[in-house]
């Protein structure tokens, strides 16, 4: 790994920053009942991640035998080391507290915890847009739009792992006490005819007893995939799938131009490596996402009157896409970089966010991609064919840490981040955001200025 | 297609009347002045997919309506595409009904219309604010006036068989446009049945096609009502896409399907989707049980370049008074009193008609997901959050006049035609943008 010092500029540039942000607001420590991670009970309240359970994926409508390269699987071996860990790294390991926490969970605690960042403004965390989210009093400016963590549990890559149909009994009570407890229990059900109350009940393939399928709501969460464009023929322009290109790039090609970057999983030592890896990422990841509350309390409309306010979106994230899960949306630059028409507006995107190591600009809003990429005709994006033609990964299941506070980042986890050719963290504010909440529970702004220090010690050996 | 019922006071009426009442001796005495003080009103509607809902329409809810004030309310049903034609000339007469129905919002008549603000905050008192489909087609932001009165919408959902999709690996129906072009292609190749959507020069097919176009951002006008198409690159991929979806996947028969057609494909199951409305699940589950079992219904595709999953509505009902009806007093009345029969409406229709007033059917949901024709039952309960996934014609901005009459002059199918006929998109989006300048400048003078 090689030193951050060699980028001091930048580095000194954030550090600039973070000093202003800490200094702005003295009171933030002040409101913790210690010391940030002074070793508190209540100070790692939250548990870090791990994956599901069999049964929990089945309740929620996925079929987990055509999951593409699952955490644990395999005797926990599936995916252990290899991308995002590197050299002897694990992904994971084995941790019995992991079901005693939530039922829900199986006992594989995620080690590779995968920043990106949300840009739609919706996130809890959100600041950056200046519209006061409950936290942005005390959150840090220094971020374009947000970060998220997330842990990425599984790939799919057809349609397939959706299931059409799925019946599991809860609470049936047929004894008890001398016999005479009954109760018939609560079924959880996919695709199934029910008797409910005396009534029969059926459900549409696929769908619950909400009237929801799993797929659909799916539909509501994007996750957006930066492929690296460079290829051993050169930079490429488009992907190697015709039908990602009809997307939006070219609907009337009839074939697809070369060089191409791949969309495809490779198989490397007999392990699945997706093509959504993160070596094979230019960038981190985007998160477009509508984590409204229910109830409107965040001042969504839920019913759609025109009193209301901000996003009308059916459903949250946290609420109804209970396994996290992500539709992938790949994205790529479409012009050579030095394009008389879209090298300008590269280079200006760039000059805000920064390069990647291909020169490509580093794309964090959707503002920047539709706008003022795809609308110019420099940009474009597409989805993978959901029924598994391109053989990459149509969706994730990658959970976002509902709260990375308090816990919820492990001291053995590592941050998944993109990295420049040198090896220096793309983002680092994601770095020193992940850092902090490793190592003291509490975001950057919220850490003495000592702790800092630390913080920024650690950083310096990432 | 059911043609004009009327309810006229007919000349053979009128003598049939006089016979009996000259039978009954006195009581042709006093009927003269009653005669001479009963208002009447004159309503034309667009002929509802349903025949049932016409029939409830005007023999029992108008009907009764008129009974109980007093008013000999007549009803003309104009088919879906003589509505605007036959609008028009009411207009350029300065006479005809005092109530048009529109299937679609009719900004473009907002001179000549009451102000229909009074009727809104007359049903606001018992059924609450309207929703935002409702303003937006409704309202027109320039003189803050609503040209017109929304009792209720129609969703456009996705229709596929679920047997032809399974054959390509899609149980569960496509997922985005992408996955509909290149399943869609997979399904012709393999079965020689199109995708089948509707491109023609019909309300099916402007629905289908504007919704298409808002789906990959293809932005008519912007949320200001600056006319924005083809000023990006979307619009072309977006004529590109359906180039590409008509000839893949598709049929030339797409183009030049009348009134119905993409429906009738559908039913004798000779195309693989539809977007439309759910009336022709409906039509399914009436005419051949086993073809609707196979038959569903999900949320629109997911569009692309941060557009989420959308499409416009099939109809807004919209109700206007002209300013020149003769009863306009009637006539508000009437709309008003409308609202108190929405959820028969909704009943009538078969599920077709969702309120623009939530309270008039509280147990939507319910019903949704318990329906008695469907097979299953919870078929429906797909549109369960489709107002989620529906705005306004216009969108992101009003239904202003501009854009309506690019929609009822059909700029989009025209100039999907030519894309599809051999003209390169990017020239039959150019064409389409020039076509749609010339409206916009139009109005422009107009004002």
């Amino acid at each position: 790994m090689k030193s951050i010092g060699k980028y001091a500029s930048l580095f000194v540039t954030v550090l600039a920053l973070m000093g202003l942000t800490f200094l702005a607001i003295p009171k933030a420590a002040a409101q913790q009942d210690g010391p940030p991670g002074g070793g508190d009970a209540d100070d790692t309240f939250n548990p870090p991640p791990c994956d599901y359970n069999n049964q929990f994926y089945a309740d929620n409508g996925i079929d987990v035998a055509n999951l593409i390269g699952r955490f644990g699987d395999n005797n926990g071996t599936t995916r252990l080391t290899g991308p995002p860990a590197t050299g002897n790294q694990k992904n994971y390991v084995a941790d019995s507290t992991c079901s005693t926490k939530d039922p829900n969970r199986r006992n594989f605690r995620i080690l590779a915890t995968t920043g990106g960042n949300s840009d739609d403004n919706n996130s809890p965390f959100t600041c950056a847009s200046g519209n006061g989210g409950p936290n942005c009093v005390n959150q840090s400016f220094l971020e374009p739009e947000t970060f998220e963590f997330i842990s990425i549990l599984a790939f799919i890559d057809n349609q397939n792992a959706f299931s059409s149909s799925y019946l599991r009994n809860v609470g049936l009570i047929n004894g008890g006490l001398q016999g005479v407890q009954q109760n018939p229990g609560t079924d959880v059900s996919i695709g199934q005819t029910l008797e409910i109350a005396g009534q029969q009940i059926v459900e549409a393939p696929a769908q619950t007893l909400r009237g929801f399928a799993m797929q659909d709501i799916v539909s509501n969460f994007e996750a957006y995939a930066a492929l690296k464009q460079t290829t051993p023929q050169g930079f490429a322009l488009n992907p190697c799938s015709l039908a990602m290109i009809q997307q939006l790039q070219n609907p009337n090609a009839t074939s697809v131009p070369q060089p191409c970057f791949p969309v495809n999983d490779t198989v490397v030592n007999g392990q699945i490596i997706s093509d959504v890896a993160t070596p094979n990422l230019r960038q981190d990841w985007r998160f477009a996402t509508n984590r409204n509350a229910i109830d409107g309390s965040d001042n969504n409309d839920p019913v759609g009157a025109i009193t209301g306010g901000v996003i009308n979106a059916p459903f949250g994230y946290f609420c109804d896409d209970l396994l996290g899960m992500w539709i992938i949306t790949y994205f790529w630059v479409t012009a050579p970089l030095n394009d008389p028409t879209c090298g300008p507006i590269y280079q200006a995107i760039g000059a805000k966010n920064g390069f990647n190591t291909d020169g490509s600009p580093i794309i964090l809003t959707a503002f920047e991609l539709n706008t003022e990429l795809e609308a110019n005709g420099c940009g474009a994006e597409a989805k993978e064919d959901p029924m598994g033609g391109d053989g990459g990964a149509v969706w994730l299941i990658c959970p976002g840490i509902p709260d990375p506070r308090a816990g919820a980042i492990a001291p053995d986890a590592f941050l998944d981040q993109v990295r420049n050719s040198n090896g220096i963290p793309q983002n680092l504010i994601t770095t020193i955001n992940f850092l902090s909440l490793q190592i003291f529970g509490v975001f950057p702004n919220e850490l003495t200025q000592g702790q800092m220090k630390k913080v920024m010690q650690a950083a310096n050996g990432s | 297609m059911p043609g004009p019922k009327r309810m006229r006071f007919t000349r053979r009426n009128f003598i049939k009347l006089a016979a009996g009442a000259a039978a009954v001796g006195p009581f042709f005495v006093f009927r003269p002045n009653a005669f001479a003080s009963e208002m009447t009103l004159k309503v034309a509607k667009w002929a509802h997919f349903l025949p049932e809902f016409d029939d409830w329409f005007i023999n029992v809810m108008a009907a009764e309506w008129g009974k109980r004030n007093k008013t000999k309310v007549t009803v003309d049903v104009i088919p879906v595409e003589e509505t605007h034609k036959r609008a028009f000339t009411e207009v350029t007469a300065g006479k005809g009904h005092d109530i048009f129905i529109f299937p679609w919002p009719p900004a473009e008549y907002h001179q000549h219309v009451i102000d229909h603000v009074g009727i809104y905050q007359t049903v606001a008192a018992k059924y609450g604010a309207i929703q935002q489909i409702a303003h937006r087609s409704t309202f027109n932001p320039n003189n803050k006036r609503y040209f017109a009165f929304a009792d209720f919408w129609v969703p456009s959902p996705l229709h596929f068989f679920q047997d032809y999709w399974a054959q390509v690996g899609m149980p569960l129906g496509p997922v985005h446009y992408g996955g509909l072009l290149s399943g869609g292609t997979r399904l012709r190749d393999k079965l020689g049945i199109p995708c089948g959507l509707a491109f023609s020069p019909t309300l099916e097919g402007n629905v289908t096609l504007h919704s298409i176009l808002y789906s990959h951002r293809a932005l008519i006008f912007d949320s200001r009502g600056n006319l924005v198409f083809n000023k990006d690159v979307f619009a072309a991929k977006a004529v590109g896409y359906i180039q590409a979806l008509c000839q893949d996947a598709g049929t030339s028969e797409q183009l030049t399907w009348g009134s119905g057609g993409s429906v009738g494909a559908m039913l004798g199951h000779k195309s693989s989707a539809a977007i439309n409305a759910i009336s022709l699940l409906r039509a399914a589950e009436k005419q051949n049980q086993d073809l609707a079992r196979k038959l569903w219904i999900q949320p629109p595709l997911l569009g692309s370049s941060g557009m989420g999953v959308t499409a416009l509505p099939h109809v807004t009902n919209c109700s206007v008074v002209w300013n020149f009806a003769q009863n306009q007093d009637g006539a508000r009345q009437f709309l008003a009193d409308l609202i108190d029969t929405s959820r028969t409406g909704y009943e009538k229709s078969l599920g077709v008609n969702f309120p623009i007033y939530p309270k008039t059917v509280p147990n939507i949901i319910v019903r949704l997901s318990q329906d008695p024709q469907a097979n299953p039952p919870s078929k429906y309960t797909a549109l369960k959050d489709a107002l989620h996934w529906t705005p306004n014609l216009g969108v992101p901005g009003y239904a202003t006049p501009e854009y309506m009459e690019i929609f009822n002059t059909f700029v989009v199918p025209k100039m999907v035609a030519r894309a599809v006929k051999g003209e390169s998109a990017e020239d039959a989006a150019a064409t389409g943008a020039a076509e749609m300048q010339r409206i916009v400048d139009k109005w422009k003078q107009a004002s």
